[in-house]
């Protein structure tokens, strides 16, 4: 007897009735983790749980993978084609034909009137590989213009750069499993526990099973940076620096595993002689790190017996994101760290399936890692499709930041948006607001009506989303994984692959090829494209020809290369150091910094840094509508020092004004010691924010914005207009 | 004591109807308790069972079957290394999802502290639930007896089905546990995952930790691979209020000075003698001095009504029975006048009009009358009871003095053979009644006595109690009594100078109240220092206004003898009454909305007070998604 209590009550604990799970694989970040959605006896998605002997997750899942099952029903979903001539007008509901149709005859006018250019398409990172597979083939070989590319341009370009120019090919080679295997770690601008938290888990479970030092370079005091054995807290844009610096203590002090070097790399010389100039007194200077702790640094990872690096956006989204992904590369490549288990270059990305746009969608050049560039591609393709080879350009068209001031000046008259957001993920919005003006024709194609980019567009397409799908993702270690439909598409809203096979049909050519309908039967021919002798005379090294949707699911996801006959994938890229250039060997790259970031001055004293927070995604046109992920940052704000705050008189839970040379915002302030006295960190996430005064200079290689670098003032405002406006802004 | 574990754990599942397990749960959601402590680091037992005759089923949703967790009969406890909270709030969705809970409920928050100077600086964010405490205030201190300690697990359950929603248990909890969702009308709170350790899992919180830092399992065991099992982290409130079942680690070395990202006023201090962190006062608003007026009312103002009603009514009752018994001339005068049945019907109407309002304040107020089922442990029941008590025996004092009213008697005659009987009922029903009222009015003070609420844990609840029986009480005596004298054509001089006397006497108590209250409050290592610098800041001006009202209401009434006779006096007089009362409704009203409990730091929007009050001022919160329930109105 407890307190009196001879009787207990019964114990009533709620419960969703689950009578039935479906696999699937997480449609937010690239984690890639396993889940299974739980329906209950209506058939309807009530809450997902991770897949308990899956590689990637074991069971877990983070915030938005646990919460997830409330996006397919969320408020805002599409549920019928739209159409209106202006983009003025009131929407129309239409059935699918008259809204396919329109789209067809508008971009076959178009391009009749203006060349075949004039249309641009601009994908995303977050449908699934089959259907960018289709929707390659549906551009490059019906549609036929060049200005094609996706998002992935905003968030994981530099890396597929910096891997091209280093290693002759993207694709990242390491894998969750080298946290196992590592002595040394060094992450740079990537905030796993709290962008990655199950990547974090996973080397939160290796570090207690065996401690190696931790690095983190991050201007910000992150969770990471304060988890780390060693943070550098860098100067914003000078990653550079740092890591040539790195590599001329390594060589200096003849740290570098030569051998290595000699055996499966070209340029040492020039890239030896670049280095030289950097010598760590000087780079202290610019980057803000004190020189022993450089030469620390250097030392402890040259000397380590495997290390490697992990990076996200603190260097991809920076005017030099693909040289400090080569930098990158170029350290593990002096140190023998491309591989070998434990040692590896490892860009952590960002979108579900960024990974499966690289590989299949044909953004970049032709499906599987091919390139425009090369005659035999274009034959192979074009023989496989039944496309006259002479059809495709001979040269990779515009970016998505370059197809945007295309629009701008007029090369450019129609816009087809696949699941993404302009509105408010690209820089300087001002400016993409009056872009999307000037279109002829825009249409919109997303699982979301309320998605801003929807305010200039003509057509609009309901898409179905994640799980209402079927096919695949490819995670950030090469693990490609499976998406099963577990609920009926919402509506009348419709999978990408429909949308784009019966987009197809509208052209003459399109009726020629073949578009077939299945997941599977696409997948089967990705396999066979995936077949083939590569430029350095081994087998293609993004082969999947050993998997099958069946395999995928029974073994929760295999990394590629899996080649016919194979039992499962491969863990790891290079292990036999052989690279994808010609001769087999990678490059060592000579990568001179230049100083080229708008940084504080005394009109605008703050350094202006982005990025995510762990209970969002990108725009939020989900997890603005999911409450227990929404309500732990319901609207906009910024981390602001202190120090900084009673300089200018500015108190914790005041708004104000954000000023840059682009256009000003509203945030909330959070006073908090975690950046420093002239810097400021917005999470990206907001609709009319951070991108209303944010620049985004372009890498000159990979023409990804450089988001995390600009400068901005601060000004007092009226606190309850302030209020209103965010009041307004926030329509989710 | 070694234990038998479930191994390999589908094989010892005798059914699929509790929880259903899978059979590759992974290794870090199962639960591997091999052996366990006798008695925890209170000296209380670990095997709870014991204390009670067998097993049981714990009847989850109706399964009648036992869970076969070897260890049921133990009290189990959260463990959280708060060096590696990560503030992924993995655990807080994992819970909502489990429990179906919409966006402004949730058992268990996230939030955090942090200090130093960038680049030094540190974050540490605490996960915080139920703590299933040894000796759990919810369950002594809910009025319905909603809670359950179970000896399986000692788990703490609270039924929302038993609750009437009067949030006291979200007043004596120290960490936040139980939630009262104002959309439902009741409060709910973690369950422990019963269902999920039945079946040798760990809660689904624990299940789904990120960073490694939530761990689970029988108290005073250590985790594997941790080191510690302490008791306190800073932002932690004191664990000797409730013994808390929740053990620490926190080895990583932490700045002197931790301060709260949400609007409360409150940072921790390391002691060095004491080898913690103590609270202190963060002067987040400054130092100015402001009123604040429109801030005084708050969702409590039924409570302020309620207490200050019911006291008003004591006070006058027994003013009035033991005026009369004293043989004060003035009061017989009254007692036996036809005003005295007036008198004690304006006394129940005060009563019924502040439970009503008390009432009102229910989240179900339908279920009021669960509201004494737990007299055995709650001061909120054993009020009730007492004021319930006041009013059964006072109104039956009522009859027994009407029956003895000259106009009664003229209608029916007959009662006059009885007239003995009623005025020795009358004697005793009175007496029943005032006695009664004595215990409501100590057990109204006992609710206040909450050792999370450092406030109001202060002699000063008493003094401000008693001396509004005494003020308004003598008010309410010199009405009636001043009506009963003009009417009998008596002048009411004499009477309203001993009024006087006693409201001064009952200001003078209060005000006494008052300035123990500031002293010990200005030096306090509490909560309690932090409510005192709202209320010399936020409300400066108010307290000030107030505390200089109480001191003229005070001089000036105990010298009224010296001047009520006299028209000028009169009206004096009646100008310092209402100083009286405004003294009352300000200072109760501050009472409530001062009050800083010792809960959990929140983050800078969930669990920001400051932040949900913005919300709800600029319309955020008509959104559900934002996670905070719009006012009512």
């Amino acid at each position: 007897m407890l307190f009196g209590r001879r009787k207990k009550n019964p114990i009533i604990l709620r419960d969703k009735g689950v009578v039935q799970w479906k696999y699937a694989t997480c449609g937010y970040c690239s984690t890639g983790c396993a889940m299974e959605v739980g329906l209950d006896a209506d058939g309807k998605a009530v809450t997902t749980r991770g897949v308990a002997d899956a590689p990637v997750n074991r069971g877990k899942l983070c915030i938005k993978g646990i919460t997830e099952a409330g996006i397919l029903n969320a408020s805002g979903r599409g549920t019928e084609p739209l159409l209106r001539a202006h983009s003025y007008d009131p929407w129309q509901s239409v059935d699918w034909n008259t809204a396919l149709d329109r789209t067809a005859a508008q971009f076959q006018r178009i391009q009749d009137k203006y060349g075949r250019d004039a249309v641009a398409v601009v994908s995303t990172g977050q449908i699934l590989t089959e259907e960018f597979y289709t929707l390659g083939k549906l551009v490059r070989g019906v549609i036929g213009t060049n200005n094609y590319d996706g998002n992935t341009t905003l968030c994981m370009a530099s890396a597929v750069s910096g891997y091209k120019r280093s290693f002759g090919s993207d694709g990242p080679p390491g894998c969750y499993d080298d946290f196992s295997h590592t002595d040394c770690l060094l992450a740079f601008g990537s905030n796993l526990p709290e962008q990655h938290p199950v990547i974090y888990w996973r080397l939160k479970e290796a570090l207690e099973q065996r401690r190696f030092p931790i690095i983190v370079v991050d201007p910000r005091v992150t969770m990471f940076a304060q988890f780390a054995d060693i943070h550098l807290p860098i100067t914003p844009g000078t990653d550079l620096v740092l890591l040539n610096s790195l590599c001329h203590v390594i060589l200096e002090e003849g740290l570098a595993d030569e051998d290595y070097i000699a055996a499966h790399t070209n340029g040492r010389e020039d890239f030896a002689a670049l280095v030289a100039e950097y010598d760590p007194g000087m780079a202290a200077t610019i980057t803000g790190i004190d020189e022993d702790t450089i030469r620390h640094v250097a030392r402890l990872y040259a000397g380590a017996g495997a290390a490697m690096s992990i990076w996200t956006m603190g260097i991809n989204q920076s005017t030099h994101g693909s040289d400090g992904v080569c930098a990158i590369n170029n350290l593990n490549l002096i140190t023998g760290n491309i591989g070998k288990p434990g040692g590896t270059s490892l860009s952590i990305t960002g979108q579900c399936n960024a990974m499966g746009t690289r590989e299949w969608s044909s953004c970049s050049g032709l499906p599987g890692y091919r390139a425009l560039e090369n005659p035999a591609h274009r034959e192979q393709v074009g023989s496989f499709w039944g496309v006259d080879p002479a059809f495709f350009p001979e040269q990779r068209g515009r970016f998505m930041t370059d197809i945007f001031p295309a629009i701008e000046s007029g090369q450019i008259k129609a816009l087809w948006l696949v699941a993404t957001n302009p509105m408010t993920s690209m820089p300087n919005t001002g400016r993409i607001r009056k872009t999307l003006e000037k279109l002829e024709f825009c249409v919109v194609q997303d699982a979301y009506a309320d998605v801003e980019a929807t305010q200039y567009a003509h057509v609009y397409f309901p898409a179905s989303v994640w799980a209402e799908k079927d096919g695949c993702f490819t995670n950030t270690e090469r693990r490609v994984n499976r998406v099963t439909p577990v609920s009926a598409p919402l509506g009348n809203s419709r999978p990408d692959l429909w949308i784009f096979n019966q987009l197809a049909k509208r052209w003459e050519q399109g009726r020629r090829m073949r578009f077939p309908e299945s997941a599977s039967e696409v997948f089967e021919e990705m396999k066979a494209l995936s077949v083939g002798t590569g430029a350095n005379g081994q087998p293609r090294m993004l082969d999947i020809s050993g998997m099958s949707h069946d395999k995928i699911l029974a073994q929760r996801g295999i990394q590629w290369p899996m080649r016919d006959g194979d039992e499962t994938g491969t863990p790891r890229l290079y292990a036999d150091g052989v690279f994808q250039f010609a001769d087999g060997k990678a490059k060592l790259l000579a990568l001179p910094w230049a100083d080229n970031n708008e940084k504080p001055d005394s009109d605008f004293p703050f350094w202006l840094n982005s990025g995510r927070v762990v209970e969002h995604f990108h725009t939020r046109t989900r997890t603005g509508k999911v409450g227990n992920c929404n309500k732990f940052s319901p609207t906009a704000y910024m981390e602001m020092n202190p120090d900084a705050a009673r300089e200018l008189g500015v108190e914790n839970m005041q708004y104000v004004r954000l000023v840059s040379r682009r256009g000003d915002a509203i945030v909330l302030a959070q006073l908090t010691q975690r950046v420093p006295r002239n810097m400021i960190f917005v999470p990206f996430h907001f609709h009319d924010c951070v991108n209303r005064v944010s620049l985004g200079l372009l890498d000159p290689h990979s023409r990804q914005p450089a988001f995390k670098q600009a400068a901005v003032r601060i000004e007092r405002v009226d606190q309850a207009e302030a209020a209103r406006l965010n009041r307004e802004m926030r329509a989710y | 004591m070694t234990v038998q574990l479930f191994e390999p754990i589908d094989n010892a599942r005798p059914s699929q109807s509790l929880f259903p397990l899978r059979h590759n749960e992974p290794d870090y959601a199962l639960l591997k308790d091999n052996s366990s402590e006798e008695l925890n680091r209170y000296g209380n037992r670990i095997a709870l069972i014991d204390l009670v005759e067998e097993a049981s089923s714990l009847n989850i949703n109706g399964v009648s079957e036992k869970g076969f967790n070897p260890n049921r009969n133990k009290q189990h406890a959260f463990h959280f290394t708060a060096d590696n909270c990560i503030g992924c709030h993995a655990c807080e969705s994992a819970c909502s999802e489990k429990n179906d809970l919409p966006p402004h409920l949730s058992f268990r928050s996230v939030g955090y502290v942090e200090g130093g100077t960038y680049p030094n600086f540190v974050r540490m964010n605490i996960s915080m639930a139920c703590n299933h405490c040894d000796d759990p205030v919810c369950l002594k201190g809910c009025p319905t007896r909603a809670y359950t300690k179970h000896p399986e697990y000692g788990a703490v359950i609270q039924d929302p089905d038993i609750c009437f929603g009067c949030g006291y248990c979200t007043w004596v909890c120290p960490y936040n546990a139980p939630q009262l969702d104002p959309v439902a009308g009741q409060v709910e709170k973690c369950n422990m995952c019963v269902d999920r350790l039945e079946v040798g899992l760990k809660p689904a919180c624990v299940s789904a930790c990120l960073g490694n830092a939530l761990n689970f399992g029988v108290v005073e065991n250590t985790p594997e691979r941790r080191e510690q099992i302490d008791t306190r982290i800073p932002g932690f409130p004191d664990p000797a209020i409730t013994q808390p079942n929740i053990r620490f680690q926190q080895t990583r070395s932490m700045p002197r000075e931790l301060t709260r990202t949400d609007s409360a006023p409150v940072k921790y201090r390391r002691d060095d003698s004491a080898g913690h962190y103590r609270p202190a006062v963060d002067k987040k608003a400054g130092t100015a001095r402001l009123w604040n007026l429109a801030r005084l009312s708050s969702r409590e103002n039924p409570l302020v009504l309620f207490t200050l009603a019911a006291q008003a009514a004591i006070g006058l009752f027994a003013m009035l029975y033991l005026g009369a018994l004293a043989g004060s001339g003035v009061v017989s005068t009254v007692v036996n006048s036809p005003v005295y049945p007036g008198a004690v019907l304006l006394c129940l109407g005060m009563v019924a009009f502040g439970l009503f309002m008390s009432t009102v304040h229910l989240g179900k107020p339908l279920r009021f009358y669960r509201g004494f089922n737990n007299i055995r442990h709650s001061p909120v029941a054993r009020e009730g009871a007492g004021v319930a008590g006041f009013m059964a025996f006072a109104s039956l004092h009522l009859l027994a003095s009407l029956a003895q009213q000259v106009w009664v008697l003229d209608y029916l005659p007959g009662l006059a053979a009885f007239a003995g009987l009623f005025a020795s009922a009358a004697r005793v029903t009175g007496a029943l009644a005032l006695i009664s009222a004595a215990l409501g009015l100590y057990y109204m003070y006992r609710c206040y006595r909450i050792k999370a609420r450092p406030f109001w844990n202060h002699h000063q609840t008493a003094f401000s109690f008693l001396g509004c029986c005494f003020y308004l009480g003598a008010l309410g005596l010199a009405a009636v009594g001043g009506v009963a004298l003009v009417l009998a054509g008596l002048a009411p001089a004499e009477l309203l100078g001993w009024c006087g006397l006693l409201m001064g006497f009952g200001l003078a108590l209060e005000g006494l109240g008052l300035y123990l209250h500031a002293r010990d409050m200005s030096t306090a290592e509490n909560e309690g220092a932090v409510s005192h610098y709202v209320q010399r800041t936020t409300f400066g001006k108010t307290y000030l206004a107030r505390n200089a009202l109480l001191a003229l209401a005070a001089v000036g009434l105990l010298c009224a003898p010296l001047y009520v006779a006299s028209a000028a006096g009169l009206g004096l007089w009646l100008l310092l009454a209402l100083c009286a009362v405004s003294v009352a409704a300000v200072g109760r009203a501050l009472f409530y909305v001062l009050v800083v409990p010792t809960t959990m730091p929140g983050a800078f929007f969930w669990k920001n007070k400051g932040f949900e009050q913005h919300a709800r001022d600029i319309g955020l919160a008509t959104m559900p998604q934002v996670g905070v329930v719009p006012d009512a109105h």
